[in-house]
């Protein structure tokens, strides 16, 4: 059974303090918890601070570009629906420039996971307001405060069919790998939003914001009106499973007897061409 | 009775009229008949209005244009006519639908209206009127009426008897009405032995060649002149265990595809102009990670939206050039829709075994209309997938971090599959060590990018370009869909007496330089090339001297050149 020191990659960047470090831990911990052996799982991620968790940890991986890990993350799992795919990214990524394939990840519903590593700021690029950053948020870029409202990425994935809605804290590790654990565990895309505070750049969602405002969610919520009036009510400051559905994956829906990996070598099956070359005649 | 060695024919319309189906069923029945066809269409961007035609042209011998002029034209309505009736032949027949019959001589041909639609009324099938102008057709030019039998009891038969019935009908009506009042102009389109060829697209011969490659994976998003390649597709990949993706977008469409990639599937994705500039970062990333991913570029004109349904070659310089950075990458253009099909199962092999984002350029003309194609070779392209190694074998580097950019001799690096133990590696599109992770080292960087820009030096289809008549001293130079029209002017010309060589570039990258020289360099050059800035005379010109020998002919107005028009031109140049 694979280790923790398996799942070890290149040394980290990250700022001492940052967030992102339990998450990496949180992933890496879920995935031995559940057997998975590093081979056997591929993390695709965007750019960003938190996009260097495909590098950091040691599993088949793709740092794509910026704000494309969900798709090139399905293109995986479409390819070879056997790898355990998780796609991860920062709130710039997945909510910015990457917000149109988060939208249509959840409502096609393959069976992935996707790992928001939520700071409310862009951190690589030296501070400046994220999608997610609160309203009057001040920054580099929006000196006056931020007169943008910030994406509810839970809510989106709720209104648009995501069949698991998820939000942990990078501050409370125990139950962020359980989340994680069930998020992987689910049969179609995963959400899984997690506040990890960036401690250079952010100076209003710190640990101690979250430990004092987050709410504990018990259990998912019966219907999706709840579960978005549960978000709503606590102005997104939820922890848990929020939503979760049983529904048939986009492979399974597809009903293909996939072989989408089977390439012959060596001359073309003449049978095949000859049966196909006839609807040209 | 004057016997035809060839027919060109043209029908036209508002566009939802059913021009293109009528087009379809005359061209596909001389097909049958045992005619090499070619085809034209002309369409607009919307759905229902507009004036839209098709053109084709059937010869004994097989050809890749169209033609310019017109023997037969049947007019669904008078723009028709007025569009069109320059094209017509001295001693062409118009027919146009009307109110009532008339017939008359114009200008230059014979104009005979009837009221079709009256007539499919009264047969009991108003939609039926084009049936009966196609019988007018088939009429003129003595084809046997059973050979349209044939086609519609196949065309309808989900249909029943009764609409079977009616089309039967309404294709003896024209029959009867050529026999009634236009005897005097019937001839006879000669006999032809009938041999085993096929009816064919560029978009289905690319995609049929993908296919026939072991490509089991498309992502794409719908784009006029490409969507028939992920249509084509969409319908065939199931039946052997793959998938088309209709993404969200054009960024999602090869970005997809590249997952797939990467994840070990021969993945490709299709679009036109407008979808290449937006893949073009993510063209960048194949590159930089050295994914294998095949990218088909249908062109039609630009820039932006430009003119979406017409043709043009103005995509050159963003195919060879196009990102941010300097990549690996290879850009073919077939020069035939034969070639279509090749090249796309080369461009896999390709792809796979350099590791690196492979460009097939295709354009409106050579996408969207059909012409006659030999039987597929099955034996011409083997599939090989290059340097992709086993499990036992990625064991043996014995590597906890698997190198899969490490430095090879050839600038190609082993590549092993996710979910393969022992390979466990990260792809990135930061410039990376051999172990794949983060590096700035600047030694690191230049022997990186050296082994990528250098590892497709030797690169090669199998024909890389065409040449006939290479020892003249003219030689007229296209890529894509000119082909066709390059070679009838050559023949006009050869007919004076007069001898031009004629060469058709396939692999604009790496462009075979020293190959081209002796064909080139010397020579008078004329590049013939629907763009501005004569884009593949310039890269020529980048690789060879030719700077003082060589000129251009260009078109950029939307439709593709004519014979008449190349071969007056280059007569002046020559």
């Amino acid at each position: 059974m694979a280790t923790l020191k398996d799942y070890r990659g290149d040394l980290s960047t990250w700022c001492p303090g940052c967030g992102h470090f339990s998450v990496m831990a949180g992933i890496q911990k879920a995935l031995i918890n559940l057997g998975y052996e590093p081979h056997e799982v591929a993390i695709i991620t965007g750019i960003g601070c938190s996009s260097k968790l495909s590098e950091y940890t040691r599993t088949y991986g793709f740092h794509t570009i910026h704000g494309r890990s969900l798709p090139v993350a399905q293109g995986v799992k479409m390819a070879n629906p056997n790898l355990k795919v998780i796609a991860a990214g920062g709130d710039g990524d997945g909510y910015g420039i990457g917000l149109g394939h988060f939208v249509h990840a959840v409502r096609r519903n393959i069976d992935m996971t996707y790992v928001a590593m939520d700071n409310n700021i862009y951190g690589l690029t030296k501070g400046q307001t994220s999608p997610r950053s609160a309203h009057n948020f001040v920054t580099k870029t929006t000196l006056k405060g931020n007169k943008e409202y910030p994406v509810d990425p839970l809510s989106t994935a709720i209104a648009n069919g995501g069949t698991f809605v998820a939000q942990a804290f990078s501050g409370d590790i125990k139950t962020m790998t359980e989340i994680l654990e069930k998020a992987l565990q689910h049969k179609g895309f995963a959400l899984v939003n997690i506040f990890s505070p960036c401690v250079t750049y952010n100076k209003v969602n710190t640990y101690d914001y979250y430990k004092d405002n987050l709410v504990n969610i018990d259990a998912p919520l019966a219907t999706r009106e709840e579960a978005i009036k549960v978000v709503k009510e606590h102005d997104g400051l939820v922890q848990g499973v929020i939503y979760q559905e049983e529904r048939d994956d986009f492979q399974t829906k597809l009903g293909i007897d996939w072989k989408i990996l089977d390439v012959k070598t060596g001359e073309m099956d003449e049978a095949l061409l000859r049966q196909t070359e006839a609807m040209f005649k | 009775m004057q016997v035809l060695e060839s027919i060109e024919w043209k029908v036209g319309g508002q566009q939802g009229e059913g021009v293109d189906s009528t087009g379809e069923i005359f061209t596909k029945t001389l097909f049958r008949y045992g005619y090499s066809v070619t085809t034209y269409k002309q369409f607009m961007s919307r759905i229902k209005g507009g004036h839209t035609n098709f053109k084709m042209r059937a010869t004994k011998k097989r050809t890749r244009y169209a033609g310019d002029m017109l023997d037969i034209l049947l007019c669904l309505d008078k723009e028709t006519l007025e569009v069109n009736k320059h094209e017509l032949r001295n001693g062409g027949i118009a027919i146009l639908e009307d109110k009532e019959i008339h017939i008359g001589e114009q200008e230059h041909f014979l104009l005979a209206a009837f009221p079709l639609k009256q007539y499919a009324t009264e047969l009991g099938n108003p939609l039926a009127k084009n049936m009966i102008a196609l019988g007018i057709s088939g009429a003129l030019i003595s084809l046997p009426k059973e050979e349209f039998f044939t086609f519609i009891e196949e065309q309808f038969a989900k249909k029943g008897d009764e609409v079977i019935n009616s089309n039967k009908a309404a294709v003896e009506k024209g029959y009867a009405l050529v026999d009634e009042y236009l005897s005097d102009y019937v001839k006879v389109l000669d006999k032809i032995e009938k041999t085993d060829r096929l009816y064919i697209s560029g978009n289905e011969a690319t995609a049929f060649g993908s296919f026939m490659a072991g490509c089991r994976y498309l992502s794409a998003y719908p784009i006029t002149p490409a969507s028939e390649i992920m249509e084509w597709m969409a319908a065939q990949l199931p039946k052997v265990g793959g998938t088309v993706m209709q993404v969200e977008d054009e960024i999602a469409g090869i970005t997809f595809a590249l997952g797939a990639a990467y994840a070990g599937a021969r993945a490709m994705t299709s679009t036109s102009g407008p979808g290449l500039s937006l893949k073009t970062e993510a063209l960048g990333l194949a590159g930089i990670s050295e994914t294998p991913i095949v990218i088909v570029n249908s062109q039609r004109g630009g820039p932006s939206t430009g003119l979406p349904t017409k043709h043009e070659q103005s995509d050159l310089q963003h195919m060879l050039w196009g990102a941010h950075g300097e990549i690996p990458r290879i850009v073919l253009y077939p020069s035939s829709i034969e070639d279509a099909f090749y090249i796309a199962a080369e461009a896999f092999n390709l792809a796979e075994t350099y590791q690196c984002p492979v460009i097939i350029a295709l354009d409106l003309a050579l996408s969207m209309n059909r012409t006659t194609v030999p039987p597929i070779d099955a034996k011409r392209v083997k599939v090989t997938r290059g340097k992709l190694i086993s499990e036992e074998e990625a064991k043996a580097y014995g590597e906890f971090i698997f190198h899969r950019y490490r430095f090879t001799e050839d600038g190609i690096s082993p590549r092993v599959l996710p979910g393969t133990e022992g390979g466990v590696h990260t792809a990135s599109s930061n410039e990376h060590g051999e172990n794949g992770y983060i590096t700035e080292d600047p030694a690191i960087r230049s022997r990186m990018m050296q082994k990528r820009m250098e590892k497709i030096k030797t690169a090669s289809l199998q024909n890389p370009f065409y040449v006939e008549n290479g020892d003249a001293d003219v030689i007229l130079v296209g890529m894509g869909s000119t082909r066709g029209i390059i070679e009838e002017v050559a023949e006009l010309l050869a007919k004076e007496g007069v001898r031009v060589g004629q060469l058709f570039i396939q692999q604009l990258h790496p462009l075979p330089v020293d190959k081209l020289e002796p064909y080139l360099v010397g020579k008078k050059v004329i590049s013939i090339e629907n763009n501005y800035n004569s884009q593949l005379l310039n890269w020529i010109k980048q690789h060879l001297p030719i700077h003082k020998s060589a000129q251009s002919i260009t078109q950029y107005d939307g439709n593709p050149f004519t014979v008449s028009r190349v071969y007056k031109e280059v007569k002046e140049l020559i």
